[in-house]
């Protein structure tokens, strides 16, 4: 599930500033972060590493099947 | 010498190997491949904000740091733009290990250093850029240690403080698509934000791309976010490009292949350190062999001593022939199982790659190696812009690229000295900045006309504005699917090269054009599809026309280094007609002018 999800955000915004892939995007509505392209993270923990609030929770298996050269 | 258009076909047979694999995929529930626009803004209603400066820095890692900050300081107007935040994209927040060359603490000299490096690489290095490497890097670690870089794992502050403390504009998460050259010379750039409706343009006397490198979006490597922006931007204005035949080799692990964070030890959680002299030649292509000829689980890692090793495969100079212990647990690992090596990255397993060793130990156990988690990356500093001196600059007047960006061949084509990626990117960054404001400063502000900016503005918009096409994240997965297995572009021959450039020339003539973006999110994915489809078209030119193995490019048909011929790198352009061409470039030569 990549990163699976935001619970305790404070609309920072560091999340998303820092997520090389742009998963992440801020809810014009209520101002909180939301995860909206998971396809595309590369569960590298920027963004839980930025979090100042630890709101985020990554789980290690990618949403979407993976090509690997060998294995 | 010239391309590889009027190359055979592929056989039947080849074709049908291949296209079985992007079949395969179809079925996978990825996303429609061809499907309707339900576009989520008004095209019409994006509008478009104008910028100009002397020196325009595009990229926010060490390299475009370093440049924005001396072409500052050396007096020019600066500004920064990044497709992510500075210090927090790209390769630069998951590097920690930055070489430095101390002369008090050196028993070797610099010379010596450069013939060392020189002798590991098999002449693929550049000595200038190597040397340049050694002589400035004390300088950089000192003024990284001033802003606070090695206090901590997480670079934004640090690097924002140069850069607030010097009030350089910077614009982050903004993708720039296109470099803008008249009369001849660099012009600006274009692009859009991710946040707004809004393209964005800038004029500018001199561009320093600091772009990073880029792969196929890969599993396991945390590149996943670089795509080859630059050269790829660079290339259609005319630019060289060089050093596509080489390979990165690190390995991920089969449980969670793309859980980079867990592949890295401790690495991400790290603070950087500063290391000096170590030069190895880190092929990480060899695992690649093994698994090739053996299958997987493959027995041990580089130059690891196997219960069997299979003979032949990509060749260490015997001088740097390193031996490590074999690992606890035997070389069969299971998923799961006992100790299973250490990360990508890390040995056995993979080149350690400039101070992205793994942690000493292994990381927590996650099966048995897996290739290709960097597929699609070439050698740091040794793929990118073509330059013309020692000074960064490229074949444009005015543009610049510094870090991976540039094809310098620091390294040359394998790893050589350990934690010398970051502290090249901080080395050739300063160099550009310089250069660039010493451009500045003698030009006039160059004149774009309106009916250029129109123009870029719609090619940038054009896959919002289409009612139907393909989805970019399925092409980047037909790309993957054809590009990534190991018997592509690791393990190399002629048929199985020439039938993927097939495939990727049917990416690029039909479904290039035809990507769709219902928002901005998914426009950036289709400028980084189509940056991925034509530097893999350059890495299969160029691995075609390489008729030897060096380094980290290992040729199964033609398995010898060959010194008659190619004391040589490949720089690629496009010709006027717009087909990509490829020419020699002689080693410790730089490129003729045209």
């Amino acid at each position: 599930m990549t990163i699976n999800s935001i619970n305790g955000c404070i609309g920072c915004e560091e999340c998303v500033k820092s997520c090389p892939c742009d998963v992440i995007r801020l809810d014009k509505e209520t101002g909180k972060a939301v995860i909206l392209y998971p396809a595309d993270c590369q569960i590298c923990h920027l963004c839980r590493m930025y979090c100042p609030v630890d709101a985020i929770e990554i789980r290690p298996e990618k949403s979407i099947p993976v090509v690997v050269s060998w294995g | 010498m010239t391309g590889l258009h009027d190359a055979p076909v592929p056989s039947r047979r080849e074709f049908l190997a291949l296209s079985g694999g992007a079949l395969g995929l179809s079925s996978l529930g990825l996303g429609a491949a061809w499907a309707q626009n339900k576009v989520e803004l008004d095209p019409a209603a994006i509008t478009n904000t104008d910028h100009a400066t002397d020196v325009l820095v595009i990229g926010g890692g060490m390299a475009g740091l370093f440049a924005a900050v001396k072409a500052h300081d050396a007096g020019a107007s600066t500004m920064m733009i990044s497709k992510g935040r500075l210090g927090s994209s790209g390769l630069t927040p998951f590097a920690k290990g930055f070489f430095v060359y101390d002369p008090k603490t050196e028993t070797e000299s610099i010379d010596a250093f450069v013939d060392t490096v020189s002798r590991s690489a098999l002449g693929t290095n550049n000595p200038v850029y190597t040397r340049q490497l050694a002589e400035h890097s004390l300088d950089r670690a000192a003024e990284l240690k001033d802003w606070g870089f090695f206090d901590q794992n997480l670079a934004n502050r640090s690097f924002m403080k140069p850069v607030t403390d010097r009030d350089i504009p910077l614009i982050e998460r903004v993708v720039v698509t296109h470099l803008i050259k008249e009369d001849g010379r660099i012009a600006g750039a274009a692009g859009f934000r991710l946040d707004g409706e809004e393209t964005v343009t800038i004029r500018a006397k001199t561009v320093i791309l600091c772009t990073g490198a880029g792969g196929f979006k890969p599993s396991g490597f945390p590149v996943c976010d670089l795509t080859h922006d630059g050269s790829i931007m660079a290339y259609q204005i005319g630019a060289k490009i060089t050093g596509k035949e080489w390979n990165d080799g690190h390995s991920g692990r089969s449980v969670n292949p793309a859980d980079c964070y867990n592949g890295w030890g401790d690495m991400f959680d790290r603070v950087p350190s500063t290391s000096g002299v170590e030069v190895h030649h880190d092929l990480g292509v060899d695992l690649n062999y093994q698994a090739y000829m053996k299958g997987n689980p493959v027995a041990g890692g580089p130059q690891v001593a196997t219960d069997d090793p299979v003979a032949g495969g990509p060749v260490t100079p015997e001088e740097f022939v390193r031996s490590f212990p074999a690992r606890e647990g035997g070389p069969r690992d299971e998923a799961g199982g006992g100790p299973g090596g250490p990360p990508p990255g890390g040995r056995p397993g993979g080149p350690p790659a400039d101070g992205e060793g793994g942690a000493p130990g292994g990381p927590p156990m996650r099966g048995y190696a897996m290739g290709g988690a960097s597929a699609g990356m070439a050698i740091h500093k040794s793929e990118g812009l073509v330059p013309i001196d020692d000074r960064c600059a490229s074949n444009i007047p005015g543009l610049y690229a510094a870090g991976d960006a540039l094809g310098s061949h620091m390294a040359g084509g394998i790893y050589t000295q350990i934690g010398s990626s970051l502290a090249g990117s901080a080395v050739q960054g300063a160099i550009a900045g310089e250069a660039a404001a010493e451009f500045a400063a003698g030009i006039k502000a160059p004149s774009i006309p309106d009916t250029k900016l129109a123009e870029v503005k719609e090619e940038i918009l054009a896959p919002l504005k289409r009612e139907a096409g393909y989805g970019p994240a399925w092409v980047t997965q037909t790309l993957q699917g054809v590009m990534i297995p190991n018997f592509v572009l690791y393990i190399k021959k002629e048929p199985m090269m020439r039938a993927a450039l097939a495939y990727i020339e049917e990416l690029r003539d039909h479904h290039m054009p035809m990507l769709r973006a219902a928002n901005m999110h998914e426009l950036r994915l289709v400028f980084e599809t189509r940056n991925m489809i034509l530097s893999a078209e350059m890495k299969l030119r160029a691995s075609l026309m390489r008729t030897e193995s060096r380094c980290s490019h290992y040729r199964l048909d033609y398995p010898e280094m060959d010194t008659e011929n190619w004391q040589a790198w490949i720089n690629i352009f496009k010709d006027a007609e717009g087909r990509m061409q490829l020419v020699k470039q002689p080693f410790a030569a730089w490129p003729r002018q045209t």
